[in-house]
């Protein structure tokens, strides 16, 4: 097997939220947006070893391995308080692991009986495009794992050729689309946002979008023409595609940006109905 | 005799108790003026102390605890007794069996098995639409409920997919009913997934069906078996004498020594104890009160002796070990350590071996032994968790919580539970319930039962009862027996929000049952 490694930022062995059925969900490090709202902003950036954290960790259970360029991580000490990731300058983490192939397939089998498929999500898990092919080829030879069902969790913002090996591997892809206007996703996200229509369009041509997911952030892109947009590129998609309109939680969100607000009833209700008028089936959540 | 007057009057002007409630518990009064059925002294005060524990069956047995009619052959042949004709319509059927249910004799007074129904009312379905299918058993659901006020009445379903099975979720998801407890046996290569499905999108509104592993069970029976009560499986045409259970924790208390010479020793005594009061107590039933010689349901091959055994339960194993993990010096745990787990194994192996050795009267049921049961717990339980249940709070995740208790379930042939909390969220996603189940019946789990968090319907140790009927049953009283048991259980134990409230002494709810 590959000596090919991917920085594993954490291992759900029981989602019921990631897709059909139980799933198991691998979680990557890195992202290459930077969502204002994004909740698990740790999974953002990688460790550059500056240090902070483990001068912050009140229980000191962080420690720099400068040798093997990471950080070793007392278990046993640490109190769980968090504050090492609320201090990180690079929106990273102290406890993302490096795993191989191998070890993720090791995962998967002991969970394999009580699960439909597995998710792989991040960060932006299609910045390992490479690891993922290995992974997935690996999973559909094994005799006992071929049947699972693999869904990526993408914000499409992707060039259009790393999908195409991975297409034959995968159930399906669950994208977001934060914002139809380019301007406007740039506000939310820190990029622009033709990579990710690019992706929309591609994935649908080939049958592999399974879900596309709006989040609705006031005062950034509800106001009715971007809704209206939103609401034709969905209705651009198959029917088969399932459509999701999610209300932005602040729950969890980086204090820089606590000035965000969530969307009250009416907001919804207003988002709500134009997909609606656009003879759209959206699920609410 | 002043003191039986005293525990009289405090039945007769109970407000809480409705009448029938009242006669139920004078009846057990006057149970308790008959000496025991002759046991050691050692045994008889095993029983006074609680170590060995006769869940209130009384003094003089007079009926079996459990006690499963074989419908399909009364159906088939009528009843002379009740002077009922071989039914020959859907209407006729759920008649008669309304008749049957209310003359089964059982320790609580009702029913504790209403049948295979679906099975057993598919031969009389003729051309009736599933409209009029759903009309009829409505009403059949609201008669039951309504006059076998229990939640230990049970009703099994299945395992063919079948439009009276469809129905019956359907109508269980409409009424949300604490009676009758259900069912449904599964067996991967017979059910149908959406059948399953359908169960697992009725759990979520009223905590029920419970999935029984058909093919499991199955093979641990002669005949046909039914799932009643608190998840006990019998054989139906027969049942069980008694069910006597075992404390562990308490064995363990008396215990000195170290976890070898508890199994060889200690648990092996008052195995063997426990095995005597349930020998006494099944020739009471048989011999002196000669049950099933006078019997309507034996006379009429309803039932018939040769179907019956016996139940031996135990309860604390949780406690069991962890007290004995720490007298050796190690603060390990059951459900977490595996240390712990081999040890909890090993006890049970060990029960199990001497229930199977034993060979005991009146118990062809199960060819001459007790059926071996994992007793998942009444109110008075305060220090001990049910059966071989890891701790309310303790539990691992999903997993290993699966891992850890799926190894032993093969051993318990009278049945055993475990109960698995899931988030609301699963509510949006019922597939992978389904996908859950799977896999912990390929790890050879017997039965799986689910809580959903926030759910109108609470489990209470192994029935069900609804969060508004115990808010109303500390207030003004309830129709349901059960609540009255469970009020009790989410005191004594961390039922529900997992503070422990320990309100009530033993005594008190010995003399109110
Ligand atoms: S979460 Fe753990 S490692 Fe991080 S700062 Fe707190 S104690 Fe230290
Ligand atoms: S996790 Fe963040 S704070 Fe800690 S060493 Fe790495 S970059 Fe610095």
């Amino acid at each position: 097997m590959s000596k090919l490694q991917a920085n594993i930022s954490g291992i759900i062995k029981s989602s019921v939220i990631d897709g059909p059925g139980n799933r198991m969900v691998i979680f990557f490090q890195e992202c290459n947006l930077n969502c204002m709202y994004c909740h698990n902003s740790h999974t953002i950036g990688l460790c550059n070893l500056c240090g902070t954290c483990v001068d912050t960790c009140p229980t000191n259970s962080l420690q720099i391995d400068s040798k093997n360029k990471r950080i070793i991580h007392n278990e046993n000490t640490c109190t769980r308080c968090d504050e090492c990731l609320n201090v990180c300058p690079e929106n990273s983490s102290p406890f993302y692991k490096q795993m191989s192939v191998e070890d993720i397939i090791s995962e998967i089998l002991e969970v394999k009986d009580f699960i439909s498929g597995i998710t792989v999500s991040g960060g932006e898990v299609m910045l390992h495009a490479p690891f993922l092919g290995l992974l997935f080829q690996e999973i559909k030879l094994h005799y006992d794992l071929k049947h699972l069902s693999i869904l990526i969790d993408s914000n499409g913002n992707i060039e259009q050729e790393e999908w195409e090996s991975l297409l034959p591997l995968i159930d399906g892809v669950m994208l977001d689309i934060k914002a139809y206007s380019a301007k406007t996703h740039k506000q939310i996200t820190g990029y622009s946002n033709e990579k990710v229509l690019k992706s929309i369009e591609y994935l649908n041509d080939k049958n592999k979008l399974k879900e596309l997911r709006f989040v609705l952030t006031p005062n950034y892109n509800n106001d009715e023409s971007e809704l209206r947009e939103i609401a034709r590129l969905m209705k651009s998609v198959s029917p088969n595609v399932g459509k999701t309109l999610i209300k932005m939680r602040n729950h969890g969100i980086r204090k820089e940006f606590s000035f965000l607000r969530e969307a009250n009833t009416e907001e919804m209700n207003f988002a709500k109905n134009i997909f609606v008028q656009a003879d759209i089936d959206i699920l609410e959540i | 005799m002043e003191e039986i007057k005293d525990r009289v009057l405090q039945v007769l002007t109970d407000g809480n108790l409705d009448y029938r409630q009242k006669k139920h518990h004078l009846a057990y009064i006057a149970e308790s003026t008959q000496d025991y059925p002759v046991i050691s002294k050692e045994a008889t005060e095993a029983l006074n102390e609680k170590i060995i524990c006769d869940l209130f069956e009384g003094n003089a047995p007079y009926r079996p605890r459990y006690v499963l009619p074989d419908y399909a052959y009364a159906l088939k042949n009528g009843v002379n007794y009740l002077e009922l004709e071989p039914p020959t319509n859907f209407d006729e059927a759920i008649n008669f069996l309304s008749i049957l249910y209310i003359q089964v004799p059982s320790i609580t007074g009702y029913s504790v098995y209403l049948g295979n129904i679906d099975t057993l009312l598919l031969d009389y379905v003729g051309d009736l639409s599933e409209e009029e299918i759903y009309n009829k058993l409505k009403l059949f659901w609201r008669f039951i409920d309504r006059t076998l006020p229990d939640a230990f009445v049970h009703i099994n379903i299945g395992p063919e997919d079948n439009a009276i099975a469809r129905v019956i979720l359907r109508i269980e998801r409409e009424l949300k009913q604490v009676v009758p407890n259900l069912t449904l046996k599964y067996d991967p290569e017979i059910t149908s997934d959406e059948l399953l499905l359908e169960a697992n999108k009725t759990v979520f509104e009223v905590a029920k069906p419970h999935i029984a592993n058909h093919k499991m069970t199955t093979s641990d029976f002669k005949g046909e078996y039914g799932v009643v009560s608190c998840y006990n499986s019998l054989p139906v045409g027969g049942g069980s004498h008694t069910l006597i259970r075992l404390n562990l924790k308490k064995i363990t208390d008396l215990h000195s020594g170290n976890a070898e010479s508890f199994i060889s020793g200690t648990l092996k005594k008052y195995c063997e104890m426990t095995l005597d009061v349930i020998e006494a107590r099944s020739k009471y039933l048989v011999e002196c009160v000669k049950y099933y010689d006078t019997d309507f349901l034996a006379k009429e091959g309803i039932i018939s002796l040769d179907n019956f055994s016996a139940m031996f339960g135990f309860y604390g194993l949780a406690e069991c070990v962890n007290q004995l993990m720490k007298r050796s010096g190690k603060e390990l745990s059951y459900g977490k350590d595996k240390e712990a787990n081999q040890l909890a194994h090993l006890i049970l192996e060990e029960m199990k071996k001497i229930v199977d050795a034993r060979e005991l009267p009146y118990c062809k049921g199960n060819n001459g032994k007790a059926f071996f049961h994992a007793q998942s717990g009444i109110d008075i339980d305060i220090e001990e968790s049910a059966g071989a249940r890891i701790p309310i709070g303790s539990e691992p995740d999903i997993y290993t919580h699966i891992n850890t208790v799926a190894p032993h379930h093969h051993l318990f042939n009278g049945g055993i539970s475990d109960i698995f909390h899931f988030d609301e969220t699963v509510k949006r996603n019922p597939s992978a319930i389904v996908d859950i189940i799977k896999g912990a019946f390929k790890k050879g789990m017997r039965m799986f039962t689910f809580n959903l968090s926030n759910g109108e319907f609470i489990r209470i140790t192994g029935y069900l009862v609804r969060r508004s009927d115990l808010k109303e049953f500390r207030e003004e009283g309830s129709r349901y027996g059960s609540a009255l048991f469970a009020a009790n259980s989410m005191d004594n134990a961390n039922v529900d929000n997992r503070v422990s409230k320990r309100v009530i002494s033993n005594e008190q709810v010995a003399s109110k049952y």
